[in-house]
């Protein structure tokens, strides 16, 4: 290879680059499925715009509606179908066109000029170009990609936030679900108490007292039903807007029971908690790119500032006397170059110098909050698996002791129906607590999965505050 | 300092129960009773004969003649006590079982009793209604010092009355007697009494009350009025012996009362005479037919009768729930509510729920559902006719024709002659349109003085 093709070399490459620049046709959305393929149940994949696309996702929405939706298909209605989630992805492409916007050279200026005088016409040609952008395309080839890496892994964070989103929301209209169940249990057996009450009063053997304390039991059992029938309706719609369900497809059915909790064996490690998180994190990978470019452009932004545009143009100008006719052709190129004489370039250099210093700082800072999130979610899962044990292997059996036992004394004539169905409100009591732990075990896991694979689950949880038990309802026997 | 002890007393059980075996040694062997069965009675073997008492499910202490004083050995400890088959009360007793042994003995006779105390506390022992010198007389501090765990104390004194007594602690008491530390005292007529009536049968019991939860095993000491076990001499009917006569026996009941409250012994078949108390004889001026004699809290009465009627008469108290197991006394009546379309509602919520008290509680006796452990039944007593529907304070007086002089067993249910069991009338029905009373919860023809309005319905708006 000649020296003068050596030379021409980078502009070659530059050239050959900025004609690879192009939009992906899938706006990205594989490279964000590649981030986040490993966080998302088997089968998941982002909404295609392209009408068939569109079509074959409603069909496969369809399908998967017709069975009870499980937290894993949730999940994947959400990716498919959540406008919000489509918007977000859609953003990305739109970062990419502007990215390949930024990447295409611009177009030579071709000046054409036409001046007359007494005695001369002079036709001016000038082609011009701007060097820089030139010179500098392969440094931004490789920031721009750098900066559509972030965005991707930006994306993808918000692709694994929308899925933990969505998990989460299952969990609740399950757990809802199941409440409202009990809650109707509760509600027909008060109800059945009262009504038992109102009989007593009409042959004689309650007084209207009597009667009124239990009708508050009654009414205190209407009054928490309609509690949980909104609940469990709002946390349906919560799930069925998070999977862009609305119409006759938000009349989805959700299975009857939480899934059960996973055995001890099962439950994730806490030691390589904080490994995990500082490896996996997609936010901070997406810092770390941050800081390469900041890092980049850091050496690149004195010289940036001093030379500012560096332009060239070659003229080719014909002056045409016009008496004789005779025509003068000048030729010549020019070179245009900022000279830096206020402008040393220091304030760029120290404004890069900071953001470096801001990126660096950004990724320590998130670095300290992935450990940390690593460790307390950690905590908070493994003790919302004990917490959710303890429910259901101690205090459901206790509560269910204590019901046997109510029922003894029911039989023996200890205490009256009354009670017995005070100890039974107390035991569904405690299995609607039980499913509670339950679901904040799922909840928990699904954040830890997020703090050590995916990104910060966002506001921490309030920190636990140890509530008292409710009161006793049951009157003791005689 | 009481309530220190016997919060101590784990440690001074340790104590006590290693009482030196050189220091028992001059000490009469105490005699300790497994079982809560009626003992056959003991004819004595030595010292002033007498006729001896049978005490139901009890029996009566052995002693040794030592130089002419009777020696007997009361140790007080704590006990297990077989209240009903299958229901077991931890009690504090004597000698093995509450009440302890029966002490009889003959007016005039020198008595000496070893009182060795087990507990985990201290004690002693008062002699209800003897006359004995004062320091003799048990009172804590009193007359006395108090009985230290482990330790062993000497009453000496002379029996000195004939008629029927008792003796229990006079220290902590209130925790003792609750706990069921009492036993009876006999002391004989040495020779015949114009007041005391010779006779063939002579039975003696203390009434006691306890507090026991469904489900545990030690009274609530602490208890003041709402017992739930009601026995005669610590057992519960259908645990307690019946009575036995010949027919025409002269027939001798001794009932001593140490419960918090009077009890109304009632006896069927029969009229009788209370023929002493514990102040003596009754003079025959001052007694009078009864067929049920109140005893007071802290008295014994004798009752006296000649078993004429053959049959199996209840001996019981009259108060009702006297002769009911445990029950809770705070449960609503059932009887009449309709329950219709309820049960299964109720079913919904408490799978095992079965409507009971509906149409009364007699339904009680025959309902076999699980209670909690070690829980004696409200009603179990079975009779030949079926269920007797008591539990409690009640036992029979089993009157025979046939039946040797010193035969105490039970002689099973009694065979009526023909025609002499109610029978069902096979004439014509009642009349539906017989008169009736009206519906209840309506007083028919009553004025309506204060009518209160309806309640509120109960809460339509989560339908």
């Amino acid at each position: 290879m000649s020296p003068r093709l050596l030379r021409l070399t980078p502009v070659v490459a530059a050239l050959v680059l900025a004609g690879c620049a192009s939009v992906a046709p899938d706006g990205q959305r594989s490279a964000v499925t590649a981030h986040t393929a490993g966080s998302l149940p088997a089968g998941s994949q982002l909404a295609d715009p392209a009408p068939q696309a569109r079509a074959a996702a409603r069909a496969q929405v369809a399908a998967w509606l017709q069975q009870p939706v499980d937290a894993d298909t949730a999940v994947r209605i959400a990716l498919l179908n959540s406008p919000a989630l489509e918007a977000q992805v859609a953003a990305l492409g739109v970062q990419d066109a502007q990215r390949v916007q930024a990447l295409t050279l611009p177009n030579p200026t071709l000046t054409l000029g036409r001046f007359v005088n007494a005695q001369e016409r002079e036709i001016e040609r000038q082609l011009s170009f701007g060097l820089v952008s030139l010179i500098t395309l392969p440094w931004r080839a490789r920031w721009q990609g750098w900066q559509l890496e972030q965005a991707t892994l930006t994306t993808a964070q918000q692709v694994l936030l929308h899925a933990a989103d969505t998990r989460r929301a299952w969990l609740r209209a399950v757990a809802a679900q199941q409440q409202l169940q009990t809650a109707q249990t509760l509600h027909e057996a008060a109800a059945a108490g009262g009504e038992l009450a109102r009989r007593m009063a009409r042959v004689g053997n309650f007084s209207k007292l009597e009667q009124a304390q239990e009708l508050r039991v009654q009414q205190e059992a209407a009054a928490n039903l309609a509690r949980s029938r909104l609940n469990a309706a709002l946390e349906r719609e919560q799930l069925a807007r998070l999977m862009g369900l609305w119409g006759a497809q938000a009349d989805f059915v959700l299975p009857a029971t939480l899934p059960p909790l996973p055995a001890a064996a099962a439950l994730r490690a806490g030691d390589d908690a904080e490994a995990t998180a500082l490896r996996e994190r997609l936010d901070l990978r997406a810092l770390r790119r941050e800081l390469d470019t900041t890092a980049e452009r850091n050496g690149f932004a004195r010289v940036g500032a001093v030379f500012g545009d560096v332009g060239a143009s070659y003229s080719r100008n014909t002056s045409t006397e016009r008496a004789s006719g005779h025509d003068d052709i000048t030729r010549g190129w020019e070179l245009e170059l900022p000279l830096p004489l206020f402008d040393w370039g220091g304030a760029a250099s120290a404004g890069a110098r900071s953001a470096l210093q801001r990126n660096a700082a950004q990724l320590r800072e998130t670095a300290l909050r992935a450990r940390s999130e690593a460790r307390s979610h950690w905590l908070r899962y493994r003790t919302a698996y004990d917490l959710a044990q303890q429910q259901q292997t101690e205090a459901v059996p206790l509560a269910r002791f204590l019901q046997d036992e109510a029922v003894y004394r029911y039989n023996g004539m200890f205490i009256s129906v009354w009670q017995l169905l005070a100890q039974a409100r107390s035991t569904a009591q405690a299995v609607a607590t039980a499913t509670e732990a339950q679901r904040d075990f799922w909840l928990a896991d699904v954040d830890l999965q997020l703090a050590l694979t995916g990104t910060s689950p966002g506001t921490p949880p309030s920190p636990v505050t140890p509530s008292a038990a409710p009161a006793a309802t049951t009157e003791a026997g005689h | 300092m009481q309530r220190r002890s016997f919060f101590t007393g784990a440690a001074t059980a340790v104590a006590a129960a290693s009482v030196s075996r050189v220091a028992m040694a001059a000490l009469p062997e105490p005699v300790i009773q497994a079982s809560a069965d009626t003992a056959e009675p003991l004819t004595p073997p030595n010292g002033r004969p007498y006729h001896p008492v049978v005490t139901l499910n009890g029996w009566t202490c052995p002693w040794r003649m030592n130089a002419g004083v009777k020696e007997f050995h009361l140790v007080a400890e704590p006990v297990v006590r077989e209240v009903a088959p299958g229901f077991f009360v931890n009690m504090w007793g004597y000698n093995g079982q509450s009440p302890g042994p029966t002490i009889e003995v003959v007016e005039g006779d020198r008595v000496r009793i070893f009182v060795t105390n087990r507990l985990p506390e201290h004690t002693t022992v008062h002699w209800h209604g003897q006359r004995l010198p004062n320091g003799m007389d048990g009172v804590a501090g009193l007359n006395q010092p108090a009985i230290p765990p482990g330790k062993t104390f000497v009453y000496e004194f002379e029996a000195r009355r004939p008629g029927t007594f008792m003796y229990h602690p006079h220290a902590d008491e209130m925790v003792q007697m609750a706990m069921g530390m009492m036993g009876l005292w006999i002391t004989h007529p040495k020779a015949r009494h114009p007041l005391i009536a010779e006779v063939q049968r002579d039975y003696a019991f203390l009434l006691a009350a306890y507090a026991v939860e469904p489900g545990a095993a030690t009274p609530r000491v602490n208890e003041m009025t709402d017992f739930n076990i009601w026995t005669f001499n610590s057992r519960a009917f259908p645990a307690i012996s019946p009575l036995v006569a010949k027919q025409g026996d002269r027939v001798r009941i001794r009932v001593g009362n140490l419960t918090m409250t009077n009890h109304p012994i009632h006896l069927h078949g029969h009229e009788f005479e209370v023929t002493g108390t514990d102040g003596g004889p009754v003079p025959l001026t001052a007694r009078w037919p009864e067929v049920t004699t109140d005893v007071a809290v802290g008295q014994m009465r004798q009752l006296e009768l000649v078993a004429d009627a053959p049959g199996d008469w209840s001996l019981h108290c009259h108060k009702s729930h006297h002769t009911m197991g445990a029950m809770g006394h705070g449960v609503p009546t059932m009887i009449g509510v309709d329950h219709q379309g309820l049960v299964g509602k109720i079913q919904k919520i408490v799978p095992d729920y079965m409507l009971m008290g509906e149409r009364g509680m007699g339904d009680m006796g025959s309902m076999q559902m699980p209670l909690p452990d070690n829980t004696f039944p409200m009603m179990t007593g079975q009779g030949p006719f079926g269920n007797i529907e008591m539990g409690g304070m009640f036992t029979t007086f089993k009157v025979r024709s046939q039946l040797g002089a010193n035969d105490y067993r039970d002689p099973g249910w009694y065979r009526h002659p023909k025609g002499t069991v109610a029978y069902e009338w096979q004439g014509a029905p009642l009349d539906a349109q017989a008169p009736r009373q009206t519906a209840p919860g309506t007083a028919p023809g009553a004025a309506s003085v204060h009518k209160p309005e309806s309640l509120p319905p109960a809460a339509g708006h989560a339908h």
